[in-house]
């Protein structure tokens, strides 16, 4: 237990067996970690935790959770229980999950009256809706669908005094009071546990076809992509793909079936001379496959759309002191994986992430860190925010949770 | 516009001290301060009339600059202030504080970058909505929420009140369509939320600030996303027997997998006071259902099919598609004058604006009905049917003793039918000072206490448009009415005239 902890390990350990039941409470390393299997137990484990001083990170599967500044908490509290699809309003086009129940499983569920939440998070099988939401994750389908942000109708949220608040509703269309849900969505575990979500809901893209333009000059595709998101399109995706001296755009259109000749010709116009493609659905699990290498270091950079191709150009002209693979989605989130060799000295990622930082910056962009790879020598900083919004921040988490009980650290500026 | 003027209530106050009004005429310039009673009853209401604060004064600031040397003067003095865009709000949510200060956004009016390959434009607060996508339509773009009062309604305003229209079903609302902002906060501090790009790290500042109705701080620079102009648009119009049976059509629209850009339904009432007001050739029905699709070509005319098929099925009377764009115009011009025409069919009128889940429109309709025909007073229906957003209006007669009361204690329930529906007590209008209680029947205590934490985060002293949005703890037990008095009324401080 830390110097904050008012009581011992094993006080602590019998207390919450007793709130969440011995089978869900377990040690582990030097962590206690609860799964309550309810919405009452989230807010009676975080009452005990913030009266007694012990620090709590959220968790669901746990895919996330080396995001951000790294967190040694003294209570690890698992949604793991709280896993079910509570209300699928589907003629309304809406639902309410809870949070640890995992994105593949509420997809399936919702998939039986053929709707979805139109996002492809990272990992759909592992990953809960509780930490995709904590983490803000989105995918290529937030060229169309937008973000969390606008699929968010609601949620239920458990504050570190164990306060159990509700925010939004399940209409789609609502302004009464704060949207305490977009400040959640995001916030890496640091204001409360979320415990439920509200999402609306989209019909499943029952028709979409995939082509594939590949070139070995990313600035080739910059009039391209410029124009593909001015032109008349049913697009659905669309992202660039970067990997050594190799470079590929995605595209995704999802219209009815006898549209797809008429869109596939538009497509072709806009690429003149350059070969297309039709691509397996595959491609678009590029975004996941950068975190196959574990020793990577990854990255979410935050660029404008016209930024795209000269960043991927600035890559390849860079040295080679460093591999760079990187799938940018066209709305200009890009995820980006560096490695290097294992050798002594100056770690060259530092470097090639600080110029990425500063290429950005300008324009307002952003890099963090979401994976940091064993590499030797200075790491780079986990976060990049240089707003003039952080005193705000602070001041929010101390309104929200004063004893800093909640993932305290992990997040931006030290939050 | 025709509205309710329960108690008509003005607060005459003493003016500001010589030497206060000095220090803001330095902030503003003597041309950007209003000091004069009669010239400040032009800011005394907004779009909701019938409740009017007569300010202590009235600031026009041209510059950011400006807005944080008035707002660092408010909080030296303590003094609330409200910040106000055109005035077009029908929640009461520009209404002065007493003896506040109104800072009137409407002369920083510039459109100040626009970038369309990224797609976004940075306006200042003071810009009209509609002035956005004049600005960027040349290029084939549009700024996608349109508040039926868009010819006059500010961008500040619209962020302030998280705005939408009849096209947020398809494109969502003004947070939606918010990137950035810039913000002086209510202890005068100038932060920046958000970026042009998406996801700037840190809290969804930006997200939660629009639609928080002026009380975390005035927002001085909005960048905007805009849209690409789709290809065609088309606009349908089906007469049905019923509303209800316009809302099973909305529901096997939806059911289709279809995504319509617009889904609005008028009842008789409502296409009467439209034909009287603007002449938009209405078929005249019981439920008047309207679909505009847009989208590429050959999409938008395989789904216009479908929705013909659908109206069919429902035992649409009748079904016209608009023929040109002046024709679409005019069926838009119809619907969104709905409101200022009731006032051709009734002496007075109130609007509301809840919003319940799709499924629940018949039986809502339904009660709405009873609870209407039970007091012997009109309801006309206009809504954005695909989202649920009903806009009821309840018509009555001042001039009739005891009516306005029954009129307004109606709409309230129609408010509390909404919630009870699993709905809410606000579509678009915003909570303001009409729906502070109605705020307290749809939260609970916790989930208030909690909002108030991010106010009090922004605004400890609670000097940002006080008084607004939540319920007035004095109230809280209260049954929502009317009129209560003020303390300055009760302490003699202020009048009523």
């Amino acid at each position: 237990m830390t110097a904050t902890a008012t009581i011992t390990r094993e006080e602590a350990f019998a207390c919450l067996c007793a709130i969440a039941g011995p089978a869900d409470t377990r040690l582990e390393g030097d962590a206690i970690r609860v799964a309550p299997g309810s919405t009452g137990q989230i807010a009676e484990v975080l009452r005990f935790a913030n009266e007694n001083g012990l620090s709590v990170v959220p968790t669901g599967s746990g895919t996330k959770l080396g995001w951000g500044n790294p967190v040694a908490p003294e209570i690890f509290l698992s949604l793991a229980r709280m896993n079910t699809v509570r209300e699928h309003a589907w003629q309304d086009l809406t639902c309410t999950v809870e949070a640890g129940c995992t994105w593949a499983a509420m997809q399936a569920a919702l998939a039986l009256r053929g709707q979805t939440v139109a996002l492809d998070p990272l990992w759909p099988d592992r990953a809960t809706v509780g930490g995709i939401v904590a983490a803000n994750d989105s995918g290529a389908l937030r060229l169309r669908y937008g973000g969390l942000r606008d699929l968010i109708i609601g949620m239920t949220i458990v504050l570190a005094d164990g306060t159990i608040a509700k925010t939004g509703g399940k209409v789609v269309k609502n302004v009464a009071g704060y949207d305490l849900h977009k400040l959640l969505t995001g916030s890496f575990g640091t204001l409360g546990v979320i415990a439920e979500v509200n999402f609306r809901l989209h019909p499943v893209e029952q028709h979409a076809r995939s082509w594939t333009f590949t070139s070995t000059d990313p600035l080739r595709f910059a009039k391209p992509l410029r124009d593909l998101l001015h032109a008349q399109l049913a697009l659905s995706a669309a992202q660039l793909r970067f990997a050594s001296y190799d470079c590929a755009l995605d595209i995704r259109i999802c219209t009815r079936p006898e549209c797809f000749d008429a869109q596939a010709a538009r497509l072709g116009a806009i690429f003149g001379d350059l070969a297309m493609t039709e691509a397996n659905e595959n491609v678009w699990q590029a975004r996941e496959q950068l975190f196959a290498c574990a020793d990577a270091t990854i990255v979410k950079a935050s660029m404008l759309p016209g930024e795209i191709c000269d960043v991927a150009m600035g890559f390849m002209r860079s040295a080679a002191a460093v591999d760079v693979s990187l799938v940018t989605q066209a709305t200009g989130l890009a995820t980006i994986a560096f490695s290097a060799p294992r050798a002594a000295g100056a770690n060259p990622i530092l470097g090639a992430v600080e110029r990425l930082r500063a290429r950005l910056r300008p324009a307002g962009g952003s890099v963090v860190v979401l994976q940091m790879g064993e590499v030797p020598g200075e790491a780079p900083g986990r976060w990049d925010c240089a707003s003039d919004a952080l005193p705000l921040m602070r001041e929010i988490k101390r309104r929200f949770d004063p004893n800093r009980v909640l993932s305290p650290g992990r997040f931006v500026g030290g939050i | 516009m025709c509205q309710p003027c329960v108690s008509s209530i003005k607060l005459r106050l003493s003016v500001l001290p010589q030497a206060q009004i000095d220090e803001l005429r330095a902030a503003v310039g003597a041309a950007g301060l209003i000091t004069a009673e009669s010239q400040l009853q032009t800011y005394e209401c907004d779009g909701l009339t019938n409740f009017r604060v007569l300010p202590g004064a009235v600031v026009l600031p041209q510059a950011t600059e400006q807005v944080q040397a008035v707002v660092r003067f408010c909080t030296r003095h303590r003094i609330p202030f409200v910040s106000r865009g055109a005035g077009t709000g029908l929640s009461g949510g520009a209404l002065p504080a007493e003896g506040g200060i109104v800072i009137s956004l409407a002369r920083m009016n510039r459109i100040l970058e626009v970038d369309i390959a990224n797609r976004f434009v940075v306006v200042e607060p003071g810009v009209i909505n509609a002035q956005v996508t004049q600005r960027v339509a040349s290029e084939g773009y549009f700024y996608a929420p349109d508040p039926s009062s868009q010819s006059v309604c500010t961008i500040g305003g619209n962020v302030a009140e998280n705005s939408g229209g009849a096209h947020c079903l398809k494109y969502g609302f003004t947070v939606t369509h918010t990137l950035a902002l810039e913000v002086v906060l209510p202890n005068g501090e100038l932060a920046h939320f958000g970026a042009p790009m998406l996801d700037a790290t840190g809290y969804d500042l930006a997200g939660v600030f629009v639609g928080s109705e002026g009380t975390l701080g005035v927002a001085t620079k909005i960048t905007l996303r805009i849209v690409r102009r789709p290809e065609v648009v088309q606009t349908l119009l089906a007469a049905f027997k019923t509303p209800s049976a316009a809302g099973q059509t909305v529901s096997d629209i939806i059911a289709a997998g279809m995504l319509p850009s617009a889904l609005e339904i008028m009842d008789r009432l409502a296409i009467e006071a439209a034909e009287a007001a603007v002449h938009a050739h209405y078929p005249m029905c019981g439920g008047l259902l309207l679909v505009e699709l847009d989208g590429p070509g050959d999409e938008v005319a395989a789904l216009m099919r479908e929705v013909r098929a659908i109206s069919g099925r429902n035992g649409a009377a009748e079904i016209r598609v608009a023929q040109s764009d002046a024709e679409r115009a005019l069926i838009w011009k119809g619907r969104k004058a709905a409101f200022a025409a009731m006032g051709r069919i009734s002496p007075n009128y109130i609007v509301q604006d809840g919003v319940i889940p799709r499924t629940a429109l018949p039986r809502v309709l339904t009660e709405i009905e009873r609870m209407s025909s039970a007091v012997h007073l009109r309801v006309a229906n206009v809504f954005h049917a695909g989202d649920g957003n009903l806009h009821p209006l309840v018509l009555y007669d001042r001039s009739i003793p005891g009516q306005e009361e029954i009129a307004l204690d109606l709409s309230y329930r129609i408010l509390h039918l909404c919630v009870d529906n699993g709905g809410s007590i606000t579509g678009e209008h915003g909570v303001g000072k009409e729906k502070q209680q109605a705020l307290g029947y749809m939260f609970a205590e916790p989930d208030l206490a909690t909002m108030q934490l991010v106010r009090c985060a922004f605004d400890p002293d609670s000097l940002s448009n006080p008084d607004k949005v939540f319920p007035r703890p004095r109230l809280c037990a209260d049954k929502p009415g009317p009129y209560t008095p003020h303390p300055l009324e009760i302490s003699g401080a202020a009048e009523i005239f």
